[in-house]
């Protein structure tokens, strides 16, 4: 009977999107759910999606009956009754999700009829999965190596345990009721401070207590079962940064390199068997503590559910991750999945193997805040700072580096060679040992000064393989600084991923003098696709990235297509929203059937799904990068971001056919606790203006004035700069919600400015009119007649969901501790939804 | 650092950045893509004259482990990678991949295309290849009168029996190009081991009186092997508990009638899945194989198949109607490899103990 798919029962699913973007949650949840949704929909299911965030892709999806709500326990039950849900798969929304629906199975009451069953995991485990204590107990009983656990109840005294433990101590809540930090205790006098925070953190006030294990690697596994108890690995990842910082905040490598086989089995195993523990189907992550001197391993963190580690590994890959697991859920055996017709025959069975290296590379928003003036911690530690990652591919880990560096925007002044100079012996030493965001360079100014690289990796707990691989990095700039001109270094550097800017800096000329002279002597871009087999089956590859080697794997598709440059990493800000919005606009372009190409690095947001695009090119986006691409490729038209003015002068120069998405060059700061920004929003289609509504935005809030606009006169076609939706602000000293706004007061003081990509996201869903598609399609002259018509009577209509738009509740505090008070529009991370009625 | 070249026996060259030592090397050339495990892989009796093309991005960044080695020499003539690390992890001495290779007289390229030459070698399928310092005709010409030995075996299994002593079962293997893998297996179920050469003769082996015989994995093709070997198979499964592994897989279907097809592409890896028919379980396990058992050759009434890859649908094991006989194609040691596919030690332990309490009933 083992052979029967289990899915007969299956009716009606019910998935609980993650909710606002917040530190560790990037877009990720929202991009897997909307890719299985269609895939499960396939399957004859009915499917439905619950989220409040204005910029989940998954609410506009055609393939599910669309809840867009509160993430509340009321409204989840209110969902599952009033449709007749039979199953809820949370394990797509990540461990927000997991929680919140734990909390309506454990306060589900007699009445509420049936509780519906958990897609992947039986209700049992989804509550000891929820209870890290609980977990471990198990884990220890069946052999496996973890640090025990000890719990602190709320009247008990911290002090008897101390007698017991010895420091270091890692201190996290037992029963979250949202985040739960985990927080190192290296002196005995933040060990109460540590206690109290994490019993803020639970719903019980209890605290677990364990021993921390600083300084020993971190790496992660990522997993997958099926209905029959077959396993695979699908992923792995070693992080540069020992344990003592957190995941996210690490430079992390696949595939893993420092750690010999045999306790990279151990850890596969040991993966396996929690799968097996859980019965689960579906994918999962597990995190490891790894000894290599003594061979001692522990289990840290076991994520038996869709997590950023997922997104990465599928992009690092070119395993269809999403797809199998989906199919895992409602119980296809892995032998008996079916692909679509462009993977390999059987991609899904074999474990995908790498022949590049993938470099994921924390962003951190410490620059632009302290731009702004907010000074924060910079200092990194086990609670995540980071607010967003970038990957770089290449050849080798120098490559991957450099090129994921570059996508994290950093720009070649910032990754000097002479950037550490002034830091005195001292200070470079104790930062080597408290580590802050610029690590990598302060590591090769290290090595720059002579320190032995087994005395760094003593200091620092990092493998010397990565000493030794940033000695090279270095050498290999100082040749190529003192070989003016020199050919042979011109094409070693670019081998091993430097680029075209940094080059012309270190020989004091322009990057495109860098480029001709590459061309001219043979040094071309090759492009290697990213595919599971690693070369030893011919692969339909989508997924590309650049490197200089002999053999060059992509050609031009089409010569009609339409190039779209992405936005990169997920930051604080409106940039927050700009996955959201290139993936959009990428979904309209194929659904007026042009071969599109996308360009980006994050891999986090949807923009990287497999079927958003005919062709993808993992790649920093600086102009050279693209300059690239669009020389191979050809495209008839390249859509890039509003803010990206250099890119935008570049290609323009060179006659290349550019549409721009309108976005503003800096961030746009919010309305000051006195007063109200209000907005006229106009969308402009190239030719003609047309007033969509206003909108009143005090500190945190924004709602649509129940009103009809108008455009002024003074509002003329010049003042557009591109086909798009525009806004005229002005601010008022009014604290209070307004139901008319006359125009007349708009003063000498307004301006016009693009809208907000999180604002344009949020009118769309408020609204149910597509703005962004709208903007595409008037962009590509593809607007039709009942676009026309729609346009000329949008200000009258009154808006579909009376919901105001509310900043997100980020503990800023926790994650930055910033001295200053954090501009919550200017940095907004996520946002979320309130009906006012 | 100097530039290198190698050279395919279809006239394809390509560069790359020496290191290990600068000898001059003939082999024939495989791929590899397994991600983990390089020092097991190149100490591995079975590449025993062959280059390997590694498909993983960069070799040498977990160094050379006393635990890692399968063979105290390695005998590979070559290992082309496309990025080289330097890490040393020994305690008495700097020891690093690079090092490594010298010391053993093998030369190594970096910087090559590998994933180029990886797309081109699984069409062409496995052939001679050479590293020079000249990529010239004389290069050329000797390459191609260049003639592979056929005699891996010989060169690697050892002359003399030797034992591994301990407390447990007598385990009696007959050494193909004995790889250490199988050793520490056995050590892990305590076993008394006596390793004896393929020129054993069955007298040899009975008067031993073992409670098992393995069949060892080796290198090259099993039917350049004396048909004596064949005739100890045929005797020696009929009598006493038996795991071919490997080549000891491949001589066991030969002893049993069946016949070798040599692979399109030869499969070096660890990703491919592997079901156990009977359980339809998938598991994932090393392969190193060039050669695969027919199975329209197969005598169904002497033997079965009990295990196959899923991607090729290549047979991967099979088993004695009659006796208490059965191989695998795959590496069930796990060095390097997943863990899971050990489970066929466990298996053959069993039949030990079954065979060990038959006659301690009688």
């Amino acid at each position: 009977m083992s052979n029967t798919i289990t899915n007969n029962k299956i009716k009606k699913v019910l998935f609980i999107g993650a909710g606002a973007n917040d530190f560790g949650r990037e877009g990720e949840h929202d991009a897997a759910i909307f890719q299985v949704m269609p895939e499960l929909r396939g399957h004859g299911i009915e499917i439905f999606i619950i989220d409040d965030n204005p910029y989940a892709l998954s609410l506009e999806s055609l393939a599910a009956t669309v809840f867009w709500q509160q993430l509340t326990v009321d409204n989840l039950k209110k969902v599952v009754r009033e449709n007749n849900i039979d199953t809820v798969a949370p394990l797509f929304g990540g461990e927000s999700s997991l929680r919140l629906w734990a909390e309506v199975v454990q306060s589900w009451a007699h009445g509420d009829g049936t509780v519906p069953s958990t897609l992947g995991l039986s209700i049992d485990m989804l509550l000891k999965v929820n209870n890290i204590p609980a977990l471990t107990a198990m884990m220890a009983d069946i052999g496996l190596p973890v640090i025990n656990n000890y719990v602190l109840k709320a009247q008990d005294e911290a002090n008897e345990l101390l007698r017991e433990l010895h420091l270091p101590l890692m201190v996290r809540a037992l029963h979250p009721n949202q985040t739960n930090t985990r927080q190192i205790v290296e002196r005995l006098d933040d060990f109460e401070d540590a206690i109290n925070l994490a019993k803020t953190q639970s719903v019980t006030q209890e605290v677990i207590i364990s021993r921390a294990i600083n300084g020993l690697k971190e790496v992660s596994i990522e997993i997958l079962r099926d209905v029959r108890g077959n396993k695979m690995q699908i992923g792995a990842s070693e992080d540069m940064d020992p344990i003592g910082i957190h995941t996210a905040d690490s430079l992390s490598v696949s595939p893993i390199l420092t750690i010999q086989d045999q306790l990279i089995g151990r850890m596969r195993d040991y993966a396996f068997r929690i799968a097996d523990m859980l019965q689960l189907k579906g994918v999962m992550h597990v995190q490891f503590a790894v000894d290599d001197d003594t061979h001692t391993i522990y289990v840290i963190k076991v994520s038996p559910y869709i997590d950023q580690m997922a997104t990465r590994m599928s992009l690092a890959t070119g395993y269809p991750t999403m797809l199998v697991a989906i199919n895992l859920a409602i119980g296809v055996p892995l032998e008996e999945i079916v692909l679509p017709h462009d993977f390999g025959k059987h991609v899904a069975m074999m474990e995908p193997m790498m022949d590049h290296v993938v470099v994921k590379l924390p962003v951190f928003p410490f620059g632009e805040l302290e731009a702004a003036g907010v000074h924060v911690n910079r200092q990194l530690n086990s609670v995540q700072k980071s607010v967003g990652s970038t990957l770089g591919l290449g050849r080798t880990f120098i490559e991957a580096l450099e090129k994921a560096i570059r996508s994290a925007h950093f720009n070649n002044a910032s990754f000097s060679p002479t950037n550490m100079k002034h830091i005195n012996d001292d200070e470079l030493i104790q930062q080597l040992i408290h580590p802050q965001d610029n690590r990598v360079l302060l590591l090769i100014e290290a090595i720059k000064r002579g320190y032995e690289i087994d005395e760094l990796a003593e200091l620092t707990a990092i493998d010397e393989f990565y000493f030794y691989q940033l000695k090279y990095l270095h050498q290999l700039e100082s040749e190529i600084e003192a070989n003016i001109d020199n050919i042979d270094a011109l094409r070693l550097g670019k081998k091993y991923g430097l680029s075209d800017g940094l080059i012309a800096r270190f020989w004091h000329t322009d990057f495109n003098i860098i480029r001709t002279l590459a061309k001219e002597n043979g040094i071309n871009v090759t492009y290697k696709s990213v595919e599971p087999s690693a070369g030893e089956f011919p692969e339909n590859a989508r997924q590309y990235y650049a490197t200089y080697e002999s053999e060059n794997e992509s050609v031009q598709i089409s010569d009609n297509t339409v190039l779209v440059i992405g936005s990169g990493a997920f930051r604080m800000g409106d940039a927050a929203a700009g996955g959201y919005a290139t993936t959009v606009v990428m979904s309209e372009l194929r659904r007026l059937q042009y071969p599109t190409i996308i360009m980006n690095n994050n891999p986090s947001d949807a923009t990287l799904l497999p079927h958003l695009a005919d062709k993808q090119y993992l790649e920093p986006l600086e102009v050279s990068d693209v300059m690239k691409v669009v020389e191979l490729e050809k495209p008839k038209v390249i859509v890039i971001p509003g803010n990206r003015r250099k890119l935008i002068n570049a290609l323009r120069d060179l006659n290349q056919n550019v549409v721009i998405l309108p976005k503003t060059k800096h961030i746009p700061g919010g309305p000051n606790e006195n007063q109200s920004e209000f907005a006229l929003n106009i969308f402009y289609d190239g030719q003609q203006a047309y007033p969509i509504n206003l909108t009143q935005h005090m500190a945190g809030e924004m709602r649509v004035i129940p009103q009809v606009a108008h455009i002024p006169d003074t509002i003329v076609s010049t003042n557009f700069e591109a086909p798009g939706v525009y806004q005229v602000i002005y601010y008022q000293s009014i604290v209070h919600w307004v139901d008319r706004m006359d125009l007349s007061n708009m003063g000498y003081d307004s301006w016009i400015r693009p809208m907000p990509f999180g604002q344009v996201a949020y009118l769309s869903k408020a609204m149910q009119t597509q703005w962004l598609r709208l903007t595409i399609r008037a962009a590509m002259d593809d607007l039709t007649s009942r676009d026309i018509e729609l346009l000329q009577t949008i200000n009258e209509r009154p808006i579909v969901y009376p919901y105001s738009m509310i900043a997100a509740d980020i503990n800023y505090r926790l994650h930055l501790q910033p001295h200053e008070v954090i501009d919550g529009t200017r940095f907004e991370m996520g946002v979320g939804v309130k009906d006012y009625g | 650092m100097m530039q290198r070249h190698l050279i395919l026996e279809d006239g394809t060259t390509f560069q790359g950045m020496s290191f290990g030592s600068p000898a001059t090397t003939f082999g024939e050339i495989i791929f590899h893509t397994a991600m983990t495990g390089y020092q097991e892989i190149i100490t591995d009796p079975i590449y025993d004259g062959q280059m390997i093309v590694f498909a993983t991005p960069i070799v040498g960044a977990a160094g050379i482990h006393a635990e890692a080695y399968e063979s105290v020499k390695p005998t590979i003539r070559g290992m082309i990678v496309n990025d080289l690390a330097e890490v040393s992890v020994n305690r008495q001495r700097r020891m690093n991949l690079d090092r490594f290779l010298k010391q053993h007289n093998i030369p190594g390229l970096y910087q090559v295309d590998t994933r180029q030459l990886i797309r081109h070698l699984r069409e062409t399928g496995p052939q001679k290849a050479t590293i020079v310092d000249y990529a010239d005709e004389h290069a050329v010409d000797q390459l191609v009168a260049t003639v592979l030995t056929n005699k891996q075996v010989q060169n690697m299994a050892t002359p003399k029996p030797y034992a591994n002593p301990a407390r447990g079962r007598h385990i009696v293997v007959i050494d193909f190009g004995l790889k250490h893998g199988i050793l520490r297996m056995l050590g892990d179920y305590d076993a008394n081991v006596s390793v004896l050469p393929y020129t054993t003769s069955v007298d040899e082996v009975l008067t031993l009186d073992p409670d098992g015989i393995i069949l060892s994995t080796g290198p090259g093709d099993p039917r350049a092997l004396p048909e004596s070997v064949l005739t100890l198979i045929r005797v020696l499964q009929s009598k006493v508990p038996m795991l071919g592994i490997g080549l000891g897989h491949e001589l066991f279907a030969l002893a049993n009638g069946a016949e070798l097809m040599p692979l399109p592409s030869e499969h070096h890896g660890m990703n491919h899945p592997i079901q156990e028919i009977i359980s339809r379980q998938i598991f994932y396990a090393m392969q190193g194989q060039g050669y695969a058992v027919d199975e329209k050759t197969i005598d169904r009434k002497k033997l079965f198949v009990t295990y196959r890859d899923l991607v090729d649908g290549a047979v991967q094991g099979l088993r004695h109607r009659d006796f208490p006989a059965f191989s695998v194609q795959f590496f069930p040691d796990a060095a390097p490899g997943p863990l899971e596919a050990t489970t066929v030690f466990a298996d053959f332990f069993e039949t030990v103990e079954d065979y060990v309490e038959h006659y301690n009933q009688q």
